[in-house]
């Protein structure tokens, strides 16, 4: 297929799953912020730890051109409640945040009408609904009173997308890059997340990090699943291993990994000497490893990070070997 | 005599259909009515005094007039707010009726998504499914406040097990002369079957949720013990969630200490009174079925737990061995959670006509190769007979002094007091003592006289098998009525305790409120609702600025696209498109 369009289908992947965990991520944050009693944290699912787990820095209020001014007073530190409504906007409703989740739904939306030949007329009727919806809502009010409405609808959203393109689209190599978009996205945000969360030194009473654990699985959505599988009150340690490495939860860096594997090699014409796939096999080797060797919570800081710099190298190497060509075009090459 | 607020309780709270029947304790008894009735003494001219005023008042709290007699949860007397809430009451002000309303209405749909209900019929009979009452207005308790009736509640719950424990062992309290033995053996629930056989770690009553009340004079009583199987848990955390997604706003300023905690120390106190096993042991929730009124909170148990849901026909016993039926064949259960009443668990020690039973369990119990939860047997505990000697079972076992006390109750089995409470049955309220959700109360300020006579027929022919109370002027808060404005509104609490290796006890608990003027009954299926309740952490500052956090890794920038070659023609496109 055309390079042009493999590369918006994956994009189109990366964004939608970008709005949604970005979504479970603010409405588990908002509900560690309001729900818990943090004395000692041994997690951070603070409202700085989702702008770390972006990779921006937090707001600083009035340095913004435009920023809306809740937070009035510009040389105090931030009260918790103008921080949340200063990042929950930033995040959400913010169209110059690469992150939020407006601009990621409206980047998606643009992609797709550059795809209606490529996907079903159904998914394209749910992701511009989709759009239309975020218009309509009175976004900014909404998040003052009840930022879960908002939340709720982007993850039913996508989800419901998510299913149309399950059911209606023919799997074929556009879907692969579509998938492999999505799951790349996915692994990444919940390393993102991981790593964010997890303390730089592990906590002396582990046990105690109930509250901040169930923030965790929260903002991922995995909370039920966690119950089910483990069926032991949650600790920092024991959660952090379940979204890596356990195998049946979907959303496991493990499991999403995976998936872009199995798209990618469905989609390359020579996936026995494809760099990404290649990479890939070996990183899913080192996670399988990984979970087989009982590690220090010390350890997982550094794990982490090479985890998610080989997925930045995998990212790459897609944009090599599959999409590069089509970027050749705009130099006259 | 206002015939609305007559109990008549017989139907479960969240109430399914109720099998009339019903074999659990369950949700029937959330379904109490709250006997107190204080405003048995307010007469008609009073009460007009805090008729909520349907004046053109901009804020929710004005026009707010605390009942005579009673205390209020976040007011003084005379309508400020108390220190506590001062900030909270603040926010209401600023947030005014409009916003209330609106927020009455998102909660509203949520809970019917959620599919957050219970059943109520209207007045042709017909059962509809309405929204899971939750008021928006929170019940909020100091921190000392709690440790008071956390300290209470924990001596109550140890004195109840020392008495289950000693009923059917060497029952010295008896020899003792305090609780007579005829009394004890005469309680419906007296669980003969289980004599002399001792639960796991000593511990019989896992499960405890007794219903508390603030009388006038600002004291916690006790208003009856709940030690079979007690509901309501699921309420409340799920109030506090829905809470915290629609009103987030008066969360701000107040450290609230959690209370989504229960299910893992319900899941580890069951662990811990399971027997021996090679791994770790399997824990089951036994529900009678979908039908029973609880059902709801069942399923939200064991989702949160993990645990597996069963139904009678999933569990079998062979050779004194409990297990379930699976795809790969029997499995060994070790600790069974069960939500229905004694009666009914074991066709062949107990009801023989039970079809919800497991025949054998409770020889498989006796052989220890199962722990039940609550044990058999302690519904004698919770019989409103023996409620009247808990205080004596307190000094008797623990060598304590009560911290909280019972209401004044009186047994009509004793003459003399029974004389006495005849000829003041239009003060009291009479209760039968082996009944739960509320069935046969008897309100002596509500009756008219034929009802009187009848209660005293009743009365005079099985005497032992009632209870008096006196009335208590219930504490009140306020509550939004539909429209945004607050009301007074007359409120209990029910905590939650769990004892596996110690006695636990959830911060707050279900608040339920009376949702009709003037009314003290708080069932749901009656016009009841609940609140979320809070207690307050004041240890903890309520610091509004950003805390110190601990330093966090920070991740990559957000990856984008590399090469997008193509955007610079697409404008080109446009910007031709436009030229032309």
């Amino acid at each position: 297929m055309l390079a042009r369009i493999a590369q918006e289908l994956f994009w189109l992947g990366r964004d939608l799953t970008r709005a949604e965990q970005t979504a479970r991520m603010l409405d588990g944050a908002f509900h560690a912020d309001v729900a818990s009693a943090p004395r000692d944290r041994s997690i951070a699912l603070s409202w700085d730890g989702v702008m770390a787990i972006i990779g921006a820095k937090p707001p600083v209020p009035g340095e913004r051109k435009g920023a809306h001014t809740t937070a009035a007073a510009a040389d105090g530190p931030l009260t918790i409640a103008a921080r949340r409504g200063e990042v929950s906007r930033l995040l959400t409703l913010d169209l110059d945040s690469p992150a939020s989740i407006v601009s990621c739904v409206e980047r998606a939306r643009e992609r797709v009408r550059t795809l209606r030949d490529v996907i079903s007329t159904e998914m394209w009727q749910a992701l511009n609904s989709f759009y239309l919806t975020l218009g309509r809502y009175d976004l900014h009010s909404a998040l003052q009173t009840g930022p879960y409405s908002v939340y709720h609808e982007v993850k039913e959203r996508c989800a419901l997308f998510w299913g149309l393109v399950e059911r209606t689209m023919l799997r074929d190599e556009g879907r692969a890059f579509l998938e492999a978009g999505g799951r790349i996205e996915e692994a990444d945000m919940v390393l993102r997340l991981l790593r964010v969360s997890v303390p730089p030194e592990p906590h002396p009473n582990e046990i105690d990090g109930d509250d901040e654990a169930f923030a965790l699985l929260q903002a991922v959505g995995g909370f039920q699943a966690y119950w089910r599988a483990i069926r032991n009150a949650p600790t920092v340690g024991a959660v952090v291993r379940f979204l890596l490495y356990d195998a049946a939860y979907p959303c496991s860096v493990a499991c999403s990994v995976d998936a872009v594997r199995s798209a990618l090699a469905s989609a390359d014409p020579q996936p026995r000497s494809s760099p990404p796939v290649l990479r890939l096999g070996r990183l899913i080797a080192d996670l399988e490893l990984q979970r087989r060797t009982p590690g220090e919570l010390g350890d997982l800081p550094r794990q982490l990070a090479a985890v998610q710099d080989e997925l930045a190298l995998v990212d790459q190497d897609i944009d090599e070997r599959y999409f590069a060509i089509a970027a050749l075009a705009a130099l006259h090459l | 005599m206002r015939p609305l607020d007559k109990p008549v309780c017989t139907r479960p709270a969240f109430g399914c259909e109720p099998h009339d029947d019903s074999p659990a304790g369950d949700g029937a008894e959330l379904d109490e009515p709250t006997n107190g009735l204080g405003h048995g003494a307010i007469g008609a001219a009073t009460r007009s005094q805090y008729t909520y005023r349907r004046m053109s008042q901009a804020e929710p709290i004005d026009g707010y007039t605390v009942p005579p007699g009673c205390r209020d949860e976040l007011l003084d007397a005379g309508g400020a707010p108390l220190p506590h809430v001062a900030s909270l009451i603040a926010t209401l002000r600023r947030l005014g009726p409009a916003a209330l309303q609106e927020a009455g209405q998102r909660r509203d749909t949520i809970f019917m998504r959620q599919g957050i209900t219970f059943k109520v019929a209207d007045s042709n009979g017909d059962r509809g499914d309405r929204a899971w009452p939750l008021d928006l207005i929170p019940r909020v308790l100091t921190g000392a406040e709690w440790t008071t009736i956390k300290r209470g509640l924990d001596q109550r719950i140890r004195a109840l097990n020392a008495f289950v424990d000693d009923v059917y062992h060497a029952q010295e309290i008896v020899r003792a002369g305090i609780v007579p033995w005829s009394l004890i053996v005469s309680r419906r629930t007296f669980a003969r079957p289980v004599h002399g056989i001792r639960a796991p770690g000593g511990v019989y009553c896992h499960v405890s949720g007794c219903d508390l009340v603030r009388d006038g004079e600002g004291r916690w009583r006790v208003l009856e013990d709940n030690v079979r199987t007690p509901s309501g848990i699921s309420y409340v955390i799920e109030n506090r969630l829905a809470m915290t997604r629609l009103m987030p706003e008066l969360f701000a300023g107040h450290r609230i200490q959690a209370v989504d905690t229960y299910p893992s120390l319900l899941l580890d106190a069951l662990r811990a009174v399971a027997p021996e096993a090679d791994g770790p042991p399997t824990v089951v929730l036994w529900t009678p079925g979908p039908l029973n009124s609880a059902y709801y909170e069942h399923a939200f148990l064991a989702r949160r737990m993990g645990v597996e849901l069963v139904e009678a026909s999933d569990l079998v016993v062979r050779d004194a061995v409990c297990y379930t039926r699976t795809t790969s064949g029997l499995q060994r259960v070790h600790a069974i959670y069960r939500r229905l009443d004694d009666d009914f668990i074991d066709p062949l020690e107990f009801r023989p006509d039970s079809l919800l039973g497991v025949p054998g369990l409770v020889r498989a119990y006796r052989a220890g190769t199962v722990a039940i939860a609550n044990a058999i047997g302690t519904g004698v505990a919770d019989d409103k007979a023996v409620y009247v000697y808990v205080p004596e079972m307190i000094r008797f076992y623990l060598g304590e002094q009560p911290i909280l006390d019972n209401v004044p109750t009186y047994l009509l089995g004793d003459e003399r007091q029974r004389k006495e409470v005849l000829r003041r049955l239009h003060e009291l309220v009479v209760k039968p003592t082996s009944e739960s959700g509320g069935k046969g109360v008897f309100i002596g300020p509500h009756a008219c006289a034929a009802d009187r006579e009848a209660q005293a027929r009743l009365v005079e022919r099985h005497p032992e098998r009632f209870i008096a109370q006196e009335l208590v002027h219930l504490s009140t808060a306020p509550t939004e009525g539909g429209d945004g404005r607050l009301a007074p509104r007359h409120v209990d609490l029910r905590p939650f305790a769990v004892f596996g290796k110690e006695i636990r006890i959830v911060p707050g608990g279900l608040t339920r409120v009376a949702l009709r003027e003037g009314s003290m009954i708080v069932n749901s299926s009656q016009g009841g609702g609940s609140k979320d309740t809070w207690v307050l952490d004041d240890d903890a500052a309520a610091d509004e600025l950003t805390p110190r956090l601990p330093a966090f890794n920070h991740a990559p920038e957000l990856p984008d696209v590399r090469y997008g070659g193509w955007h610079g023609q697409q404008q080109q496109q446009a910007t031709a498109g436009a030229a032309r």
